[in-house]
């Protein structure tokens, strides 16, 4: 790993926890005309045999992010390229740190007193038509009490493709975390031809408000019974196959009344508004093991476009 | 006008033609696939109210900025000054557009999007033929917000037709309450009062609850849940910057875009397994509503 060193030259002075990719092609081989970084996140990239993709790993010293820690990548793909976005092991979020308080918003109930500095990911990508994201990270995992904000925009043109997963478990389950941390939001953006075509928005935090005389209603009472969810967005000809492959099983199946719920859950929902193809899937799982392992049996179509090697590498 | 009283009155009326009877907005996929339980005695209305705390939480979170900035939009129309009627109306239209758009794109699950628009179109159909003026009761003279608001509506309906709009929900609710002249407050309270109450008419109508049981809950159960979540979303904001509510020379602006922060401010699903059941409504071997 790390074999392809980011040229020095075009690291620019940027901010603590900024990062920028821009992966084009060289003949038929990717080749990362820019690749810079700063404190704390790292981004490695492996030797890919398969044919125009480009690989990255994403990063961060210890492991994990801390509270106030920001990280903002800034991605272009060009020219057919595939760029392939990956994480080494679950993106620990540890618990924001109480002191260099936030603005507080007079109005908002949620914010007073709590004074965290949440930790925050943004990820703005470019994507030109014939070329791809796929972004395919282990899951997010928040311990008790951490915050954590993502904002990921994606603009495509009408013919480039992108995959992109994003997923959150319950905590660590070996200490009992389940649901326990403070906030998580996550926001996905997809532009196309400057059209917003989707934006998912998920925010999860324990409702603070009394709402006497009904018991609380905890963060896990409403995920549980399931410890790990997570929402595939898939756009743009590379992934009509998967699409398809996905819509086939999903119209093949039929509900019948059941007494307990299913270990794991799944819908998928067909964005065909404008300009061609895409689609959200959604899903629930009690064990991640059990997600992970069922995207890697169900999205299988993608692998003929990355390769088995980069398949594996997220999949596995 | 008719009094602020007399109009709630007449929109809370269960018969009113809102499609909403045909609505479970994810109740029917939810206790289908074995997440009700009706047994000890107490847990169906456990269930229940378990359900519609989720459900209007989620629903407040994401539709409430929409009302909100739709309501702003149409009650900023009402009172700008100006005689030129067509160029106030264009704008608040395009404006309505630009939000119909961004919760259309936040409304990703197909179900939910099939019965929102069918709902919006039928509040903006009972606003034309059901709210406006009998031709044997006369005015003698017109006032201009009626003119406006029923230009407005007019064009948002061809819109819809010629398909360059969507017709939302939470979108038309606004535009109906906000035209009828009901104040911000009681546009959103009542919103999220007709969600949790269709849904207790759709458990009545499931036979997970019995209608005097249904009557309970709306009264002692129903009624904190939607002041909590009323208190958590009202002050939440599309973050969309909309012409029809940039400052004048005689009116400031009636939101700062500099302070809009999207992660505390902005609309978001809080109860992603809601999504997933309501999507897979379709699923269903045999179902009821359309939702």
């Amino acid at each position: 790993m790390g074999d392809s060193s980011p040229n020095i030259n075009v690291i620019r002075k940027i901010d603590a926890g900024a990062g920028r990719i821009v992966l084009g092609l060289h003949g038929s081989s990717a080749v990362f005309s820019e690749l810079s970084y700063t404190y704390p996140l790292k981004l490695l990239s492996p030797r890919i045999a398969h044919q125009g993709v480009g690989v990255i790993y994403n990063l961060t010293y210890g492991g994990g992010l801390v509270g106030g820690d920001h990280i903002y990548l800034s991605i272009e793909v060009e020219h057919g390229a595939i760029l392939v976005l990956l994480t080494q092991g679950s993106t620990k979020v540890f618990k924001s740190r109480p002191g260099r308080k936030v603005a507080v918003r007079d109005h908002d109930p949620r914010q007073q007193g709590q004074g965290v500095v949440p930790t925050k990911q943004v990820m703005d990508v470019t994507i030109p038509d014939h070329s791809a994201i796929f972004l395919l990270p282990e899951p997010v995992t928040c311990f008790r009490m951490a915050s954590y904000n993502q904002i990921q925009k994606f603009r495509l043109s009408g013919k480039a493709s992108a995959v992109l997963l994003d997923w959150i478990t319950s905590g660590r389950k070996s200490r009992g975390e389940e649901w326990e941390f403070s906030r998580y939001y996550s926001t996905n953006e997809l532009w196309v031809d400057r059209k917003r075509i989707v934006k998912d928005v998920l925010l999860l935090q324990d409702e603070e408000l009394d709402v006497k005389p009904l018991p609380p209603r905890k963060l896990c009472d409403r995920l549980s019974p399931y410890s790990c969810y997570a929402t595939v967005i898939l756009y743009g000809p590379l992934v009509e196959s998967t699409i398809q492959h996905l819509a086939g099983m999903y119209e093949a199946m039929t509900v019948f009344k059941r007494s307990t719920a299913p270990d794991l859950i799944w819908s998928l929902s067909c964005v065909n508004d404008y300009p061609s193809r895409g689609g959200i899937l959604r899903v629930a799982g009690k064990e991640t093991e059990q997600v992970k392992k069922w995207m890697g049996d169900t999205l299988q179509p993608l692998e003929e476009v990355v390769g088995t090697d980069v398949y594996r590498k997220a999949f596995w | 006008m008719a009094s602020s009283d007399y109009l709630l009155l007449l929109l809370a009326d269960s018969n009113l033609p809102t499609g909403s009877f045909v609505a479970s907005a994810g109740l029917e996929s939810y206790v289908t696939h074995g997440f009700f339980s009706s047994r000890p005695v107490n847990s169906a209305l456990d269930s229940t109210v378990s359900f519609v705390s989720d459900s209007v939480s989620s629903y407040a979170h994401s539709s409430l900025p929409f009302v909100t900035d739709t309501h702003a939009v149409i009650h900023a129309l009402a009172q700008r000054e100006g005689a030129d009627d067509t160029a106030l109306v264009e704008q608040a239209l395009e404006d309505i557009r630009q939000l119909d758009e961004l919760y259309h794109a936040m409304t990703v699950n197909h179900v939910a999007r099939r019965a929102s628009k069918a709902q919006g179109v039928a509040l903006l159909t009972l606003y034309s033929k059901g709210f406006s003026r009998p031709p044997n009761i006369t005015v003698t003279e017109q006032c201009p917000r009626e003119t406006r608001m029923a230009m407005l509506v007019d064009k948002l309906k061809l819109a819809i037709r010629r398909e360059e709009s969507h017709g939302h929900l939470p979108i038309c609710w606004a535009v109906l309450a906000g035209a009828l002249g009901l104040t911000l407050e009681r546009s959103q309270y009542l919103h999220l009062f007709l969600h949790a109450r269709s849904l207790l008419s759709a458990s009545v109508r499931l036979n997970t609850l019995g209608p005097y049981a249904s009557q309970q809950l709306l009264l002692h159960a129903i009624s904190p849940l939607i002041e909590a979540a009323t208190a958590r979303s009202s002050h939440l904001r599309t973050g969309l910057q909309l012409p029809t509510l940039l400052p004048t020379s005689d009116q400031p602006a009636v939101q700062d875009a500099e302070e809009f922060d999207e992660t505390t401010d902005g609309p978001a699903v809080t109860w992603p397994l809601g999504e997933i059941l309501a999507a897979r409504h379709d699923l269903q071997h045999s179902r009821i509503f359309n939702s």
